[in-house]
């Protein structure tokens, strides 16, 4: 039983605190996807560290310079393209939630803006590809 | 003396935002042709690629127009993966992610590869305009 003293002093502030769970991740699948998209970084942030690398190989002159062909380097590259290339889906179908553009004062639609922005990936991959294929012998 | 809150420009919010996402763009535009012609195509020799071949990768890459593409795109990927990549660790329950000294070391680190990127596009093959 309470005595008076008890009863008149106000119960301790605690503090709560939230922890996100561990494995928040795998509960559902929207949020595998979500953390897969965010690690998209990763492997696109080394294959580019790689084309540092091959670029930087070219300054050692003819003699030094070997292209890469390995079997890894093919395989790490295919790993990278699946990251990069849901980087890209994701990333552009996000362009008609943030782009809003007026044309004669009416608001394009969103969807309108995302086929423009998938058109203008196939643009760019089919320009890229003629200049890093078309320069070569 | 008035109360009144002045409203300032956030600069600084403004700048890592345009690098976000130009960053997050020109790799969604950009990025995955690199990977199939570069990475694969060319290695396994399916098509013939500028840098399977020490002339032609030298030739290409002495052009003033890639030198800029190469930074952009290094530059402004790496600020968008700087960032992602924090917040990555943030949503993990690395909550140090969001301090000081970790911003310093992952935007530090994108500055760190600007920096390379412009030393080797400088070291590696002499500018030609032919």
């Amino acid at each position: 039983m309470r005595t008076p003293v008890q009863m008149s002093t106000p119960p301790a502030q605690r503090t709560y605190s939230w922890s996100m769970p561990s494995a928040w991740w795998t509960r559902k699948r929207h949020y595998l996807l979500y953390v897969v998209r965010e690690f998209t970084a990763l492997p696109m942030a080394l294959w580019l560290l790689w084309l540092l690398y091959d670029i930087k190989r070219a300054g050692s002159g003819p003699a030094g310079f070997y292209p890469s062909r390995s079997v890894f380097f093919v395989i790490f590259s295919a790993v990278c393209l699946v990251f990069a290339m849901y980087h890209s889906y994701t990333f552009l179908k996000l362009a008609g939630v943030i782009i809003h553009v007026k044309v004669l004062d009416k608001p394009v639609p969103p969807r309108v803006i995302v086929f423009m922005m998938f058109g203008l990936l196939a643009v760019a991959s089919i320009v890229i590809g003629a200049v890093l294929i078309g320069f070569a012998r | 003396m008035s109360t009144e809150t002045r409203k300032r420009p956030a600069y600084a919010h403004l700048f890592w935002w345009f690098m976000f996402a130009n960053g997050g763009g020109l790799a969604a535009l950009v990025l995955p042709v690199h990977i199939l012609v570069q990475g694969i195509l060319g290695p396994l020799r399916i098509v013939p690629v500028v840098d399977q071949h020490y002339d032609t990768w030298v030739s290409v890459l002495g052009n003033p127009i890639v030198k800029l593409y190469v930074l952009a795109l290094v530059a402004l990927s790496f600020f968008h993966f700087a960032h992602r990549l924090r917040y990555l660790l943030v949503d993990f329950g690395l909550h140090a992610a969001k301090s000081v000294p970790a911003q310093v070391i992952f935007y530090g680190g994108a500055v760190v590869v600007t920096l390379v990127t412009i030393w080797v596009l400088l070291t590696t093959a002499p500018i030609t305009f032919g």
